[in-house]
């Protein structure tokens, strides 16, 4: 808590163009701002694991789209500033790796439609719905994220062979992060462990889904 | 009062140096017979709950990974994030095994099995709880003015630290014992002019006292 108290207060009035005042204040204020009140603009960083799994054996293309790889969550909260998580820039390295760690061979393809003949399927994923809640909303010590993914596979004739929804959740406490850093790195945090999550999810559910077990076996691939 | 400033400091600066005083208790539980071989490794990991469940703080699980890598009867430690990005997606926490009991599944699939075996992993270590500040009196009341400023007032505040790990052992799939640390201190911050923190180092305390009986009780030498 920092005041001008009444004894000092007329003095501090004459002193404002003081610059080694202004500048004091100025820092205080800056603390203040960083201590968390107002918002925060955050990208998800790009390094990846490849997950660790038996890899099917089929050649997998992946489709971003423009939308995807520019994907930016901006919300302006009441009384809480502006927020915007960039979730754009980690979905290329997020698939690559995603991609290269549970298939025989991937690699992304331009047009879904047309991908190639190598290429047995095209995984095209979006971003449908992005949900982030900060501390003091849920009155806890954590930012939380979710991302909700929806997935088509199409065949490499274009035609659409599974769509299926993935809800993904991240979440960090805030504790864990210097008060002077704000609200970024807990934020950053959690929006990562959201894609750390949206990745682990698609491989542990990609041989559950119905139409993709039916596809996998017609591939030869034990789902 | 510029020419006081130094010494009101340097008076801080001893006093915060004392620290509050913190007691700790530590407590363990033995299933099985346990020991490390050269190439051992262990890793210490943090229980990460879905929403809305606490989960233990990030620098207690590395101060426990720092503290078993250094000193008497140190060992070979896994960092918490290489382990998870070398295993993933097995361990977050959406798959991380919930009970010793899965482990041998696990392990039954082959590449996560040679991960194991090159990591030369023998131990996982479950770290859960947290530290929680459990009252707090006083107040203190900081002014800045153009020929100078201070704080006056006197603060206080009780922290609690407890935590438990569960040590699996890799190889048989078993819970070898669970170790727990337990720590309470008071902290005080007086303020006559410099605020001097005297900081009670609940979770520090916590963490040396649980480190060392991991070391004796991994080693079985206790």
């Amino acid at each position: 808590m920092v005041q001008l108290t009444g004894i000092w207060g007329s003095r501090a009035v004459h002193m404002l163009n003081n610059h080694w005042l202004v500048a004091r204040l100025a820092a205080v204020a800056a603390v203040g701002a960083l201590a968390g009140c107002g918002g925060a603009s955050v990208a998800v960083p790009t390094s990846f694991p490849v997950p660790l799994v038996q890899r099917l054996p089929v050649s997998m293309g992946v489709h971003l789209s423009d939308e995807v790889r520019t994907f930016v969550h901006q919300e302006k909260l009441k009384n809480a500033g502006d927020w915007s998580i960039n979730l754009g820039g980690a979905q290329e390295p997020m698939f690559n790796n995603l991609a290269s760690g549970m298939f025989a061979t991937s690699r992304f393809v331009r047009d879904p439609q047309d991908p190639g003949g190598d290429v047995d399927g095209v995984l095209v994923p979006s971003i449908a719905e992005v949900q982030f809640s900060t501390p003091t909303q849920t009155r806890s010590d954590y930012f939380e994220v979710w991302i909700r993914y929806h997935f088509e596979l199409l065949g490499n004739d274009g035609q659409v062979i599974a769509d299926w929804d993935l809800t993904a959740y991240g979440k960090a406490n805030q504790r864990n992060y210097g008060g002077l850093q704000g609200n970024q790195p807990a934020l950053q945090a959690a929006a990562l462990a959201a894609c750390r999550d949206a990745m682990a999810f698609f491989t542990i559910q990609f041989r559950g889904v119905p139409a993709l077990r039916d596809w996998l076996a017609a591939m030869g691939a034990q789902a | 009062m510029i020419t006081r400033l130094p010494l009101l400091l340097g008076f801080s600066v001893v006093m915060a140096s004392l620290g509050g005083c913190v007691t700790a208790t530590v407590q363990e539980v033995r299933e099985s017979s346990t020991g490390m071989e050269t190439g051992d490794s262990i890793v210490v990991l943090g229980r990460r709950g879905r929403p809305q469940t606490g989960e233990t703080e990030l620098d207690f699980v590395s101060c426990i990974s720092e503290n078993l890598n250094k000193g008497d009867a140190k060992m070979q430690v896994v960092s918490e994030q290489d382990f998870m990005d070398a295993m993933f997606p097995w361990f977050e926490p959406r798959t991380a095994p919930a009970k010793s009991g899965d482990l041998p599944e696990l392990m039954a699939l082959p590449a996560l099995a040679d991960r194991f075996e090159e990591l030369g992993l023998r131990y996982l270590v479950w770290v859960q709880g947290s530290t929680k500040r459990t009252d707090s009196a006083g107040t203190l009341t900081c002014s800045v003015a153009p020929t100078g400023g201070g704080c006056f007032g006197f603060l206080t505040w009780e922290q609690d630290s407890s935590y438990e790990a569960s040590i699996w052992d890799v190889r048989t799939g078993r819970v070898a014992g669970k170790v727990s640390s337990d720590a309470a201190g008071t902290s005080y911050m007086p303020a006559l002019i410099v605020p001097v923190p005297i900081i009670a180092r609940v979770r520090s305390s916590a963490c040396d006292s649980m480190t060392d009986r991991l070391k004796t009780f991994i080693w079985d030498t206790g």
